[in-house]
């Protein structure tokens, strides 16, 4: 009986592990503000280091990456990136006009925060300011990748 | 009483699948990125929004939505972010076909605490758990070709897409106005 005991204390233990939850979990309301960004050159360093992946630098490779289904997330002032999932009333979140035209604008929103196996999700309601392009890091890094400026246009 | 611990342990062991190595009779082909780890595993294919908040669309949406794969072994939601084309394309195109259906997948896991990825995955290649023949991860384009007939001609597609050509026309390559665009393009290629 001890036996039985400790592995049905081992078994409700690892259940309430991450991973083993209820398919869908609590949102919680959020505002936060943050920067449109392209997920995939972001998390995977494709391009370079994440200060290259942001702002006016990345500005034509995110609205590609935008346009060919790529993830948007929404990097916040602490850090986080929030995969966005709806913007307002579009669920376009693969190749959506709305997410394209955000791409590497600054915005403050109001909305539902989720979280899922170490990822962070994001249902926007209301894009509450729209401040447009604020990290200037052509100062930096110039044009990333180095081909988004086509040689007819230079 | 014999069933009843089975159930425990399988219960257990489920839990703990997470350090299991996916990377076991992988083909995924290395894309050279500092934090990729090959990975193939059975999944069902999912409209993430509709897992997580009960906001669910006929057939995942239709290609409107991000898909996931609800890994089979552990149960974690693994966000497929890219296909296997080199060509700022996602992955949804190529997991849509399978919607609700499980499948295996074979490709590349990216966890990278610094920037906070975590189960974020680029597809190379994907079966029905009823299929044989394996199918490359790599039919965006084809579709965007033809959805876009009028935008046939040489080069990739991002030089070519309408929308991709109308963001870049009203507010320029850095997105800060055409006339700012100028100088900058300008001062980077004298």
């Amino acid at each position: 009986m001890r036996i039985f005991t400790g592995l049905a204390s081992l078994a409700i233990a690892l259940a309430s592990l991450p991973g083993a939850a209820d398919a869908q979990t609590a949102g919680q309301r959020i505002n936060v503000r943050g920067e449109i960004i392209d997920t995939w050159c972001y998390f995977s360093g494709v391009m370079g280091g994440p200060d290259a992946v942001v702002g006016s630098a990345h500005h034509t490779c995110a609205i590609w990456c935008s346009a060919g289904g790529i993830p948007v997330g929404l990097l916040a002032e602490d850090g986080t990136v929030y995969m966005v999932l709806r913007i307002e009333g579009s669920d376009e979140s693969a190749g959506g006009g709305t997410q394209m035209r955000l791409a590497s604008h600054v915005i403050e929103v109001d909305g539902m925060h989720y979280e899922r196996d170490g990822l962070n999700y994001l249902i926007v309601s209301d894009v509450v300011v729209d401040d447009d392009i604020q990290v200037f890091s052509h100062d930096d890094f110039g044009v990333v990748p180095g081909f988004a400026v086509p040689e007819d246009a230079r | 009483m014999r069933p009843l611990l089975f159930a425990l342990l399988s219960l257990a062991f489920g839990a703990t699948a997470g350090a299991q190595d996916f990377s076991v009779n992988s083909e995924a082909r290395s894309w050279n990125l500092a934090f990729e780890t090959p990975a193939r595993f059975e999944a069902r294919v999912v409209d993430i929004l509709c897992e997580l908040t009960g906001d669910c669309a006929e057939n995942c949406g239709d290609g409107r939505r991000q898909l996931g794969l609800l890994r089979s072994v552990d149960d974690v939601l693994v966000f497929p972010n890219k296909n296997a084309q080199p060509a700022f394309t996602g992955a949804v195109a190529e997991l849509l076909p399978y919607c609700g259906a499980l499948v295996e997948v074979d490709g590349l896991m990216i966890e990278d605490e610094y920037v906070g990825a975590f189960n974020i995955y680029l597809v190379q290649r994907i079966r029905g758990l009823d299929e044989v023949e394996w199918t490359t991860a790599n039919r965006w384009t084809r579709d965007w070709a033809e959805a876009n007939p009028d935008a046939a001609g040489d080069g990739p597609w991002f030089r070519r897409d309408p929308r991709v050509l109308q963001e870049i026309g009203t507010d320029g390559y850095f997105g800060l106005g055409l006339e700012r665009d100028a100088a900058i393009i300008g001062a980077l290629f004298p």
